[in-house]
């Protein structure tokens, strides 16, 4: 199993998931499990899918949802935004990443997104508290997925 | 012509009033051109105030995961002149490595996913993926040998891990520096060759603009400047980075959050083409022979061409990473420990080449090695002015095109300098397929 991260864990609840992957090492919840932090470079995660592995990806995602709301689903479930006016590569996001990957049919058949609705993106916070405490939930998704 | 135009593009609607390019002209007459974007890392000094000197790489690193090598290295120079901490030359070496990897991947993606489907009128490099899935694999294919530098020499590529004040942490083994060489010769060249010939279909596209202006970068005797060496003017030649607020002069601007900064005119340009203007004398011949297939000439005016000199910077960096494996290898892998023994206790200033131009960071730590103040300006902030002094001279000149072409004429000229949205956040926005 692989679990990725991708977000900038100084804005906020942006780095919900840099404080998973964080959770999962202190516990050694997932031992075994292969764990990375694309942190806003989601393009390294192109390298890093593996097909034949589950890979699961815990983003930060405006799901129209309350804050903290957690929702696991499949890339194929949703439709993600790109932008395909970049003035900058510093814009290359998760949505731009799948859209790359599936054109290039290296998109990996277990893709499993975790996102969780943001209460707020403010530079230097930490986690909001509904966020915070999001990540059991966050969890036992990726618990559930694993044991499938 | 006497023509009236509005432009305004919001392209980063998520940091509200960032990232715009406006642009309103009244019956022929250029009333505003400026780029609005993002400010250098607001909050640097809160973030770094109080910090220990181990602390301080690590938390720059997370500013930005697209600049992140570039912090870090920047940030340890800093603490390491702070504090008086020499380091081996086999730690400049290695971060000279990481410093070409970073370079390579970001100038080549730059170059490929921004600027070729400009060229190739496009939109954007989603229809290449479709049209030319032979290209944008190969650019993906160059990212991850880049990537792989980082790994083998820092642990990690993104988020570099092994560099600490004072050295690394753990040394790459010769077997790994053999096998990145390896694929560097038999991988990374080819690639970089082939890139020259996609590029050079299509160089003659890029739009012939110019304007003269003031190039600032490092400049050092011995290499093209990328880790370390003296700031260097085109105008003014060389002073050392001690200067550096000198050579920045930032000032407040009404129509922009950022910082603009100034030097010996009203603005001046960093990045890959102001290095190769201060520097094409010290290439190796697979980028010069590079530069001339591209049509790349010393002294360039034209800001566009700053992609042209990345990719030509791209295979500078592949090359010399080669020669830098070699001379590491030859003058023999030392398991040395990092030096952590601070000599004194002041303010440090470290300055480096990131793809984007040059980078500062200043510290003053107290005598617990503590961090007291911090200050850092990023190399968009420092264009910011010349990419507006480019539109007030570009939107005239071309005022008798249509509304789009403009439109595309001026993001084509803002992506050339690949501009740095260093606070931007990287949230999925979704909609459920009902």
């Amino acid at each position: 199993m692989r679990i990725f991260a991708v977000g900038n864990s100084f804005y906020g609840d942006d780095g919900v998931g840099a404080a998973v992957l964080d959770r999962i090492r202190e516990a050694d919840i997932f031992p075994g499990a292969c764990l990375f932090d694309a942190h806003t470079d989601a393009l390294a995660l192109l390298d890093r899918f593996t097909p034949g592995e589950t890979n699961i990806i815990v983003d930060a995602a405006d799901m129209g949802l309350e804050p903290g709301a957690v929702a696991a689903f499949r890339p194929a479930e949703v439709d993600m935004k790109i932008r395909s006016d970049h003035l900058s590569m510093h814009g290359f996001g998760l949505g731009e990443t799948f859209a790359m990957a599936a054109r290039l049919g290296s998109m990996p058949e277990d893709v499993l997104i975790v996102g969780v609705q943001p209460a707020q993106m403010e530079i230097n916070t930490g986690l909001s508290e509904p966020v915070a405490a999001a990540i059991p939930q966050v969890l036992s998704l990726i618990e559930a997925e694993a044991t499938e | 012509m006497s023509r009236n135009l509005d432009i305004n593009v919001k392209h980063l609607t998520r940091v509200e009033g960032h990232g715009n390019i406006v642009v309103n002209m009244k019956e022929g007459t250029l009333e505003k051109a400026e780029l609005q974007i993002v400010e250098a890392p607001r909050y640097f000094e809160a973030m770094l105030k109080g910090r220990s000197f181990h602390e301080a790489a690590i938390i720059t690193s997370r500013i930005c995961g697209i600049c992140s090598l570039g912090h870090q290295l920047c940030s340890l120079k800093a603490t390491e002149q702070a504090l008086g901490l020499e380091v081996s030359e086999q730690t400049k070496l290695l971060r000279t490595l990481l410093t070409h990897g970073a370079t390579l991947q970001s100038n080549v993606l730059h170059a490929y996913f921004l600027a070729a489907p400009d060229l190739l009128d496009v939109g954007s490099v989603f229809p290449l993926v479709e049209s030319h899935p032979d290209v944008v694999v190969r650019a993906l294919r160059m990212k991850r040998l880049a990537n792989d530098i980082g790994d083998v020499v820092s642990g990690r590529a993104v988020h570099p891990i092994t560099p600490v004040p004072g050295g690394f942490t753990r040394i790459p083994t010769e077997k790994e520096l053999l096998e990145l060489k390896r694929r560097l010769v038999e991988e990374m060249v080819p690639d970089f060759l082939a890139t020259v010939e996609t590029m050079q279909a299509l160089a003659g596209k890029i739009p012939d603009f110019t304007r003269d202006t003031e190039y600032i970068s490092l400049r050092a005797d011995d290499c093209y400047a990328l880790y370390d060496g003296d700031i260097c003017s085109s105008d003014t030649g060389r002073v050392a980075d001690s200067e550096y607020r000198a050579m920045t002069n930032e000032f407040i601007v009404p129509h922009s959050t950022s910082k603009h900064c100034k030097v010996n005119r009203s603005s001046y340009m960093v990045g890959a083409l102001a290095r190769w203007n201060n520097n094409h004398d010290k290439l190796n011949d697979v980028a010069l022979d590079a530069a001339e297939k591209l049509g790349l000439k010393p002294n360039c005016i034209n800001p566009y061409m700053n992609t042209i000199a990345q990719v030509v910077e791209a295979g500078y960096c592949a090359l010399d990473s080669v020669a830098i494996i070699d001379k590491l290898l030859s003058d023999g892998l030392k398991n040395e420990l990092p030096n952590q023994e601070p000599t004194r206790f002041g303010t440090g200033i470290g300055s480096v080449e990131v793809p984007r131009g040059i980078l500062y960071h200043e510290y003053t730590y107290d005598r617990q090695a503590r961090i007291t103040a911090a200050n850092c300006i990023i190399p968009t902030g420092q264009n910011l002015g010349n990419i507006d002094d480019d539109m007030k001279k570009l939107v005239p000149e071309i005022v008798e095109k249509s509304k789009e072409e403009i439109t595309l004429t001026l993001e084509m000229l803002v992506r050339a300098y690949d501009p740095c949205i260093s606070c931007s956040v990287h949230m999925l926005d979704v909609d459920f397929i009902e």
